[in-house]
């Protein structure tokens, strides 16, 4: 089993999420983050005042996949997040040791 | 049971299970369980054939005290009325004789001294143990007697629990006592304490839930207005009955119309936690959707109606929980004693709020003449004050209020006076309380028929957590509550508020925004759109106002659904903001996307929202400000286009000459009848080359130049504002293609010259013609000004800038210059922009407090100013407005 980290740019929220729901990714979770790569922040002078935003508010996609399905979802993920641009996000992914559904103690892949 | 039947039941396990099984069966426990079982399934199922609550709470009362008795009788003494000192007692719910199907069974250990309590430590122990293994949730409480007469204030629901004892094995001499002698004793000696505490566990209780009853899905035994609350309401009267009488009451203590409406309530509340207790298989009191819905087919609590939808069947039960709140409501504010010595010294400062209408007494309103509700308007005024105050209604306003109702309905309030009181009342900090209290009393579906549709309506949504009209008040009241706000957001948020030129549209489309839910329809906005037309007309609202209202409904979702988009590309960006079209409508839509979203759910709105919110309506506002030259062209099919050529069939080429070439913005900020108005003063300038309007607005005095240009023409304008001693507030000036000037000064009157002095407005006309036509003679007319003004010493210190920019428009260059508000600045800035040959084609003036924030947009010779000449004009500016 592998978890995938997703952060990508809030406008691509509804294409990512309906990417992977067509191949079978069935459970996720979705975080507002804030943060920052090469991207740099953004500064509006509003009235006078200068409103800096070093962090970006991002968008935090989670989800925990059989092996079999990693690959799949990486390239969805990949296809509905891109523009082509600086900002686009980035996809980590780790192994999980174990997975269990609190409702009936089930384990492995089959509690995913 | 039979042998094979026996060998039957026996389950095909380990032989320890086996031994459990067999000693299970034959063992009094056996018997009990098998008893419970039985009689716990006809319960149910007579439950589920009458749907009554009240008996089956009455049927499970009595079976389990029976399995008590037989308890009591096999574990602690043979004879139920022994032994001496000790006493098993039924409290809280059960005491009362409601038991629901699963809810826990409140005992008492009762003991008459401590070496009682020792004595019977283990039999207790069984006791409860059996009663555990019978799979019955014990909410034990072990007192002596003397523990019982003192009252911990950390634990006041274990006295109010002793209110409802009732007797039921054991001692019964020890158990009279407790009720006859300790109890009453406790309530006189503590009722201020008792009352106290009940009526703080309650606030704490609702504060957890919201502090409202409009839950979507609501705990029906937790929630304002739910079987907690029958239980207080009942608890109230009965301590202040106790502590008045110096013993328990013979009958009940709440006056017979009060327990009429509470029994009626608690019929509805006690059949429907039945069917949830039945549902669930456990203690869960939650009406949820699907809940709703089966209650809704099984005319819970409401045998004897037609087919109910599950919306119809929730609003009666929102009407059952309404009444209740409202008697606990009335039944705190009745005991004085229940109030925190704090509470009781605000309230006593505010009773000097009284007016000739309605005296405060202890935080409450009270009508000085209750005959005075005859008149319509006393009633719109009374919830103003309430708005206006914060404070509550008394119980006999309330009672007063029910009773001028149906004289009211016949010929119920409407019309612009009506408009007046509500945008009034809208305003003030505490709008929504008052907008609650006039829907609980039913004024306010009265007033606006419309409102009924959204009437306590449980719209199925993830995300949404209270009714439609409940969303829609606390909308209101978080924008309200922003000034109070410490929170960095609110407090930014509450700046724009506070610059709103009609705050009172966005309240009223806040009230109206989701009235749409209420028709069937997929899409809620155009019901919305159609609901708030029919409102409007109702309240005869101005075709200006009436338009910002439907603008704000209809693009209610266009701000989140921008923020599903990249908010930093400046593409998305200018399509959001010309889709707002101006600054003000910007600043409303943001502020109603803040408050449409915090009445969602309290966590809603994340600090990432709404700085989401902020960051894009930074940018457009910015956007707007530097795109506001995109000209008009009369070829184009446009809908205000459109408007104008309908009011004006006769016109022909005179209309289109005079609206080719004025920015956008000129027809965004102007109403179509402003510009005929304008369009017509063009036309007299034959005649009167200065055509000037003046008119008093609600916040500001009004000022409409139309003109041919000339250099210096608006520096011109504000210095004669300015030697007048107005302030001006805002400013848009545009210039169309042929050379006419139509500029919209507002201003405030320092030395209320136009107010005091009515013929001073045709002097005031006069003057501005003569300074314009170079008849009189301005430098003067300002010197005079200084001298005879006293600069004051500024509270908030700006600082000056002056921003170019050369990318946003092609045709011209942008300067936005803030700066400290002051008199003259605008003549002052207008003048340098003159003195260094530049044409001022577009003007925005605007003001925030202290800050002067003024747009520009320069020509020179018909070109954009070049690097070297802004540089020169900056440092011209700087220099001129450092000096003072």
């Amino acid at each position: 089993m592998m978890k995938l980290e997703a952060i990508i740019q809030n406008s691509k929220l509804e294409a990512v999420k309906a990417a992977l729901q067509e191949i079978g990714v069935e459970g996720m979770t979705v975080l507002e983050v804030r943060g920052h790569g090469r991207q740099k922040g953004h500064t509006e002078v509003y009235r006078g005042r200068e409103y800096s935003v070093d962090l970006i508010p991002k968008t935090k996609i989670e989800m925990v996949l059989p092996d079999a399905l990693v690959e799949k979802a990486e390239q969805a993920i990949l296809s509905a997040a891109r523009t082509g641009k600086i900002g686009d996000g980035k996809i980590f992914r780790t192994r999980i040791e174990e997975a269990i559904r609190i409702r009936n103690e089930e384990r492995g892949e089959g509690a995913l | 049971m039979t042998g094979s039947r026996w060998l039957a039941a026996i389950p095909q396990t380990n032989s320890g299970e086996l031994i459990t099984f067999i000693m299970a069966a034959s063992s009094p426990i056996g018997e009990l369980r098998t008893s419970l079982h039985d009689e716990s399934v006809r319960i149910r199922r007579e439950f589920e054939l009458t749907g009554d609550g009240r008996a089956a709470v009455s049927g499970r009362t009595r079976l389990v005290e029976e399995i008590l008795a037989r308890l009591w009788r096999d574990i602690i003494c043979a004879d139920e009325s022994k032994p001496a000192n000790f006493s098993l007692v039924a409290t809280g719910g059960f005491g009362r004789g409601w038991l629901f199907p699963y809810s826990d069974i409140d005992i008492l250990f009762l003991f008459g001294d401590r070496e009682s309590e020792q004595e019977f430590k283990d039999p207790v122990r069984r006791f409860s143990q059996e009663l555990w293994d019978l799979r019955l949730k014990l909410s034990p409480a072990s007192r002596t007697l003397s523990e019982c007469e003192r009252y911990d204030p950390n634990n006041t629901e274990f006295t109010i629990s002793l209110l409802d004892c009732r007797y039921l094995a054991g001692d019964r001499d020890l158990f009279r006592r407790l009720h006859d002698k300790v109890i009453p004793k406790l309530v006189m000696k503590e009722s201020k304490a008792l009352l106290q505490g009940l009526a703080e566990v309650t606030r704490e209780r609702y504060t957890k839930q919201g502090m409202t009853l409009y839950h979507l899905e609501p705990n029906i035994k937790e929630v304002p207005g739910g079987l907690r609350d029958c239980n207080v309401a009942s608890w109230l009267a009965l301590i202040s009955a106790i502590d008045k009488l110096r013993d328990w009451p013979d009958a009940s203590s709440l006056r017979a119309p009060v327990r009429k409406q509470l029994d009626a309530a608690l019929e509805f509340l006690m059949s429907a936690r039945c069917f949830l207790h039945f549902r669930q298989g456990r203690d869960d009191n939650t009406l949820s959707w699907e809940a709703q819905d089966e209650a809704a087919s099984r005319r819970i609590g409401v045998p004897d109606t037609e087919n109910l939808s599950a919306a119809d069947w929730m609003r009666i039960y929102f009407g059952h929980a309404r009444s209740v709140q409202r008697t606990v409501g009335q039944l705190l504010q009745e005991i004085p004693e229940a109030w925190s010595a704090l509470y009781r010294q605000v309230q006593s400062w505010r009773s000097r709020l009284t007016t000739a209408d309605f005296s405060v007494v202890d935080g409450l309103i009270f009508l000085q003449q209750p005959s005075a509700l005859q008149d319509p308007e006393v009633l719109l005024r009374l919830f103003h004050f309430m708005a206006h105050h914060g404070l509550r209604l008394s119980a006999t306003t309330e009672y007063r209020i029910e009773q001028a109702l149906p004289a009211l309905a016949a010929t119920p309030p409407r019309g612009a006076e009506l408009w007046l009181y509500l945008q009034e009342t809208l305003l003030q900090p505490y709008a929504a309380d008052a907008l609650r209290a006039m829907h609980s009393l039913r004024l306010l579906p009265l007033l606006l028929p419309e409102f009924k549709l959204i009437d306590s309506l449980v719209v199925r949504d993830f995300y949404h957590r209270f009714t439609v009209d409940e969303h829609s008040f606390i909308a209101i009241e978080s924008l309200h509550r922003l000034k109070q706000s410490q929170s960095e957001w609110d407090k930014r948020y509450a700046e724009l508020l506070g610059e709103l030129e009609n705050p009172e549209l966005l309240y009223l489309a806040l009230l109206l925004h989701d009235t749409g839910k209420g028709l069937p329809a997929d899409e809620h906005i155009v019901g919305s759109l159609e609901v708030a037309n029919r409102a409007m007309d109702r309240l005869d609202v101005d075709p200006r106002e009436r338009a910002e209202v439907l603008f704000l409904i209809a693009s209610h979702l266009e701000l989140s659904a921008a923020l599903r988009r990249d908010i930093f590309d400046p593409a998305n960006v200018a399509a959001f903001a010309e889709k707002i079209g101006t600054p003000e409508r910007l600043k409303m839509l943001a502020l109603l996307t803040y408050a449409d979203i915090k009445a969602v759910n309290p966590e809603a709105l994340t600090p990432w929202k709404a700085e989401n919110i902020w960051q894009l309506y930074m940018a457009a506002d910015n956007y707007l400000n530097r795109s506001a030259d995109q000209r008009v062209h009369t070829d184009v099919n446009d809908e205000k286009l459109a408007r104008l050529r309908s009011l004006a069939p006769v016109t022909g080429n005179k209309f289109r000459a005079f609206l080719e070439g004025f920015p956008q913005r000129y027809l965004l900020v102007h109403t179509a009848e402003e510009v005929m108005r304008h369009l017509q003063m063009a036309d007299e300038l034959t005649g009167d080359p200065v055509q000037v309007e003046l008119k008093r607005g609600r916040h500001w005095y009004e000022l409409t130049l139309v003109t041919t240009d000339r250099p210096a023409l608006f520096a011109k304008l504000a210095g004669v504002l300015a030697a007048w001693g107005m302030n001006i507030v805002k400013a848009n000036a545009f210039s169309n293609q042929a050379g006419i000037v139509v500029d919209t000064l507002y201003f405030t009157d320092r030395f209320r010259t136009l107010e005091l002095n009515l013929s001073e407005w045709d002097r005031f006309r006069r003057s501005v013609a003569s300074v314009l036509l170079g008849e009189a003679d301005l430098d003067k007319m300002l010197r005079d000004r200084q001298r005879s003004e006293k600069t004051g010493i500024a509270k908030v210190k700006v600082e000056t800038k002056i921003e170019f920019d050369d990318a946003s428009s092609p045709t011209t260059t942008i300067v936005q210059v803030i700066a400290q508000d002051r008199p003259r600045l605008l003549h002052r800035i207008a003048s340098c922009f003159s003195a260094q040959q530049c044409n001022i084609e577009i003007a925005l003036i605007d003001t925030e407090g202290q800050m002067a924030i003024d747009t520009f947009y320069l020509t020179s010779s018909a070109r954009k100013l070049s690097a070297e000449h802004c540089r020169t004009l900056e440092k011209f500016l700087t220099h001129e407005l450092k000096a003072e």
